[in-house]
């Protein structure tokens, strides 16, 4: 069993090396082929460890120890040297910082026996993203570079295959200061990855990236500084023991709650991710769905049965709710598809925090299932955005407008992707259904009534943002007076096709898929699963039912009626031009951009610093 | 409710929503004192469109118009078949997706100006009525509609701030004014409806009925299961937001938006506090 966990981190690398080694243009086939192998070989060794025997402890030898506490340094120092390479402030000083806060804790670090790896089904949950979305992204990328840089696509492919192998050992450690080390790591990959371009733009954003989340360091290598000074807790199992308890000291876990914060994207440290955009598409794919910020809600759902009912969690709930309605007003005046896509990420972020900080096993549940349809939808959707990009030239909404009579098929898939992310029946509602009605019993605190406020209006503001998208791509001139499917490259179709049927099909079976694969990982999470039953396709909750009927009809009316809408004449009618008071006009429609609520954007950061600066004092229990 | 009298009612649903709507004309006429139309002046209506031929955009955009009906008309099933509230309001939204990307799909500037702004209407009220829904379990214990309606608690006691707000906020869900920017007749000349005409702006129209009976059956919900007391609330629901139509100016949709999220949602979670506190 323990091979298979190791092999789960080590197959990534060694297929990153391999391709890394084959350099040009000649070995293109052999680098596909390669990462191909990815999908089926990672895909079968989640299976195997999510029916192997959870949770499990590993021991590891000391060397390993001292080589994670060397990776460490090396790591500080590679950004130290960046810092001073680049003349960033900013960079120089918080390595420095970090270097200092590290050698502190080592110095008064105990010895302890706890195991150092812990896999519980968390893990194999996140294994069972990267494994799957992930290593489509990287089929992806190859078709995705060969059409931008064939010269540099091993390299790129090589990083992302690294990352995901760096991905599952980021969610399998228990050691914190081995998770600060990987945390670190993935900061490194982002960094390496949004700078890819190397020109002045991409270097800019990509230490900015950098410098964010080497801060969520700092407050992850000073959470096990106060945890190792009140409880001498170095791993993640010892604050689990802490659950239920009263009268904890907040502090070690408030710094990791505000490092997962500033992972997470959330505001105001949401720009490191608007500044992803700058890099190649299949990089924000891998950061949003599959990896990176992933690491957010995972750390918050680790801490969640320990911080459940605290103040720290009703604070937490409060921020994320805040940023989850935030980020999609500020995503409203956006043009860039990309960066419409980022801002949506970051409230969606919001949203699995909040869920995850509500500590019930309905929250939990909720804020899983956000986690594995959001990873889906977005890669989905960042995947179509390259597609846009490179067949269609396609990167602000004024150039997407009535692409629909171009290109059906990704016009569809983006659809589904949005129409996921809002409407019922799909995945994303039904977790935002069930954390709706589990804040409903807990209506007496203002936490919970806060999070049912945000969460109505964060939805529908988000629903207006994608239909807005929605009926830019959708608008068309006439008929369809022949109709023609887009050529899309295999490789494109071969990574978006089971990404699609998934949110389709996973939303269909949604409380089986609840039941069977989602409700064990609540178990492992915080000790007993959710009480949710599947009977056929309807799903019962403690205080309600969503009835297969139900989901059926939507799907229905959803799905095949507006294909069908692609193919019905209507005879017998007569066509017309649009009314135009009898003037003749050149039609040239745009689409509302909400410039006025720009205006809110320096309010809105000001509240989120607040509301940050609370989260990590109140509820950090720094007063 | 069993499923066969939902079934019923939501098949007769239109009629039940051409009377209303019939009935509105009337009223909004003795209102401003004149006589109005004979009641069944709607289904006239719907008759001589049926009739007439059809003149389109494209098949797409004619397509929506039908969608849109049906979407409705499955929602106010869904509705009141006694499932779950929350999951009744999003199926509301659902089915205004087909009007939006009905109105979006043509490029007539007052189609899509009134499928922004219909998304727009969605936005004031919308959190309002999951506000509803929660608050409705709160005081009744279910998301069920069935197990509200046979509640022997009466909402609207408990939730008489919450009530105020919702109805201040009807006119947004259907249309009328102050709140009837997606249409706005003298200004976007009906919004997404604009390039529907004949059978296909009959589909459109028949959606609005079903809506009223949506609208108005939310109202019902907050008298539980005093279903007399409902049927009165339903009364003065209606004259009032006849009234209200008969009143005021409409607005734009910055006042809309901002009166829903500044003033009624403000109002419903002060309602929804006090009594969560008070029952703690």
């Amino acid at each position: 069993m323990e091979k298979i966990v190791y092999s789960l981190f080590l197959v990534p690398w060694v297929l990153a090396l391999a391709v890394f080694l084959l350099p040009g243009a000649r070995f293109h086939r052999l680098r596909q082929l390669i990462t191909f192998l990815s999908l089926p070989a990672l895909s079968f060794l989640t299976y195997l460890v999510w029916n192997g025997h959870l949770p499990l402890q590993i021991e590891t030898p000391r060397w390993l120890n001292l080589a994670f506490t060397v990776y460490d340094y090396g790591l500080l120092l590679y950004f130290l040297y960046q810092g001073i390479k680049f003349r960033d402030f900013l960079v120089t000083v918080l390595a420095l910082f970090q270097l200092f806060l590290l050698t502190w804790i080592l110095l008064i670090m105990p010895e302890s026996s706890v195991p150092d790896f812990y896999v519980d089904r968390l893990s194999a949950f996140m294994f069972l993203i990267v494994s799957t979305v992930g290593t489509l992204i990287c089929i992806y990328a190859t078709k995705y570079m060969e059409q931008e840089n064939l010269e540099r696509e091993n390299r790129f492919v090589a990083i992302l295959l690294w990352f995901l192998g760096v991905m599952n050992l980021a969610v399998s450690v228990n050691n914190i200061e081995w998770f600060f080390a990987l945390f670190e790591t993935t900061t490194l990959a982002s960094y390496i990855l949004i700078r890819f371009r190397w020109d002045e733009v991409s270097i800019k954003n990509a230490l900015r990236a950098l410098w964010m989340n080497q801060i969520g360091g700092i407050a992850i290598l000073l959470g096990l500084l106060f945890g190792i000074k009140y409880y001498s807790f170095t791993h993640f199992t010892q604050f689990l023991s802490l659950s239920g308890k009263p009268a904890i000291v907040m502090i070690p876990l408030g710094f990791l709650a505000v490092s997962a914060l500033v992972k997470g994207a959330q505001m105001p440290f949401h720009r490191w991710l608007l500044g992803a955009m700058v890099a190649p598409t299949p990089v924000s794919a891998i950061l949003h769905s599959a990896t990176m910020v992933k690491i957010a809600p995972y750390l918050i759902l680790r801490l969640s049965p320990v911080i459940k009912g605290t103040l720290l969690a009703k604070l937490l709930i409060i921020t994320t709710g805040f940023v989850f309605v935030g980020a999609g007003l500020l995503a409203l005046t956006q043009e860039n598809f990309k960066k419409i896509l980022a801002y949506s990420t970051i409230s969606l972020l919001g949203l699995m925090m909040l869920t995850a900080s509500m500590g019930s096993s309905m929250a939990i549940l909720a804020s899983l299932t956000l986690i594995l349809f959001h990873a889906v939808v977005k890669a989905l959707l960042f995947m179509e955005a390259g597609v846009m990009e490179k067949l269609f030239k396609a990167k602000y909404i004024e150039d997407i407008r009535r692409l629909v009579e171009r290109a059906p098929i990704t016009v569809a898939f983006t659809s589904i992707g949005f129409m996921s992310m809002t409407i019922v029946p799909y995945g994303i509602f039904v977790s935002k259904w069930m954390a709706i009605e589990e804040a409903s019993n807990f209506l007496s605190h203002g936490a919970y009534v806060g999070s049912i406020i945000f969460m109505a209006t964060g939805g529908v503001i988000l629903a207006l943002l994608y239909f807005k998208v929605i009926g830019v791509m959708t608008r068309k001139r006439g008929e369809f007076l022949k109709f023609q499917l887009e050529k899309v490259p295999f490789a494109y179709l071969f990574s978006t096709v089971p990404l699609v049927l998934f949110v389709i099909v996973g939303s269909i079976f949604i409380a089986k898929l609840l039941c069977l694969s989602v409700n064990p990982v609540v178990e492992a999470v915080i000790g007993t699963p959710a009480p949710i039953i599947a009977k056929g396709l309807t799903l019962i909750t403690p205080v309600s039912e969503l009835y297969g009927w139900q989901i059926i009809g939507a799907f229905v009316l959803l799905l095949i009626v507006p294909i069908l809408a692609y193919f019905v004449h209507f005879t017998g009618t007569d066509r017309v031009y649009e009314y135009t008071c009898g003037e003749k006009l050149e039609l040239n429609i745009g689409t509302y951009n909400f410039f006025c609520i720009q205006v809110v954007e320096p309010f809105v950061e000001t509240a989120a610093v607040a509301l940050f600066i609370l989260t990590l004092v109140l509820g950090g229990g720094l007063v | 409710m069993s499923y066969w009298t939902a079934f019923i009612l939501t098949l007769f649903s239109p009629v039940i929503g051409g009377f209303i709507y019939g009935l509105e004309r009337i009223v909004r006429a003795r209102m401003q004192g004149r006589v109005g139309p004979p009641l069944l002046q709607p289904f006239y209506d719907f008759f001589k469109l049926m009739d007439k031929r059809s003149i389109i955009i494209h098949s797409f955009h004619a397509f929506m118009g039908v969608m849109y009906l049906i979407g409705t008309w499955f929602a106010l099933f869904v509705l009141l078949s006694g499932g779950d509230l929350l999951i009744a309001i999003f199926f509301h939204v659902l089915s205004l997706a087909f009007l939006v990307v009905g109105g979006f799909s043509v490029r007539s500037p007052y189609s899509v100006i009134g499928a922004m702004r219909e998304l727009l209407h969605m936005v004031a009220y919308e959190p309002l009525y999951v506000l509803s829904a929660t608050a409705l379990y709160l005081v009744t214990g279910t998301f069920q509609v069935s197990g509200i309606l046979h509640s022997e608690h009466v909402p609207l006691i408990y939730l008489p701030l919450l009530f105020i707000a919702v109805l201040f906020s009807l006119p947004a869900i259907l249309k009328k004014s102050p709140f009837d920017t997606a249409e706005a007749h003298q200004e976007i000349i009906g919004g997404p409806e604009i390039e529907y005409s004949g059978k296909f702006y009959e589909a459109v129209y028949t959606a609005k009925w079903i809506e009223y009976v949506y609208a108005f059956f939310f109202i019902f919900l907050f008298a539980g299961g005093n279903h007399i007391l409902g049927a009165l609330l339903i009364i003065f629901a209606f004259f009032f937001f006849n009234l209200l139509d008969n009143v005021t100016a409409r607005v734009n949709f910055r006042q809309m938006v901002a009166f829903h999220w500044y003033i009624l949602i403000p109002l419903a979670v002060t309602n929804l506090m006090l009594i969560a506190l008070w029952r703690s």
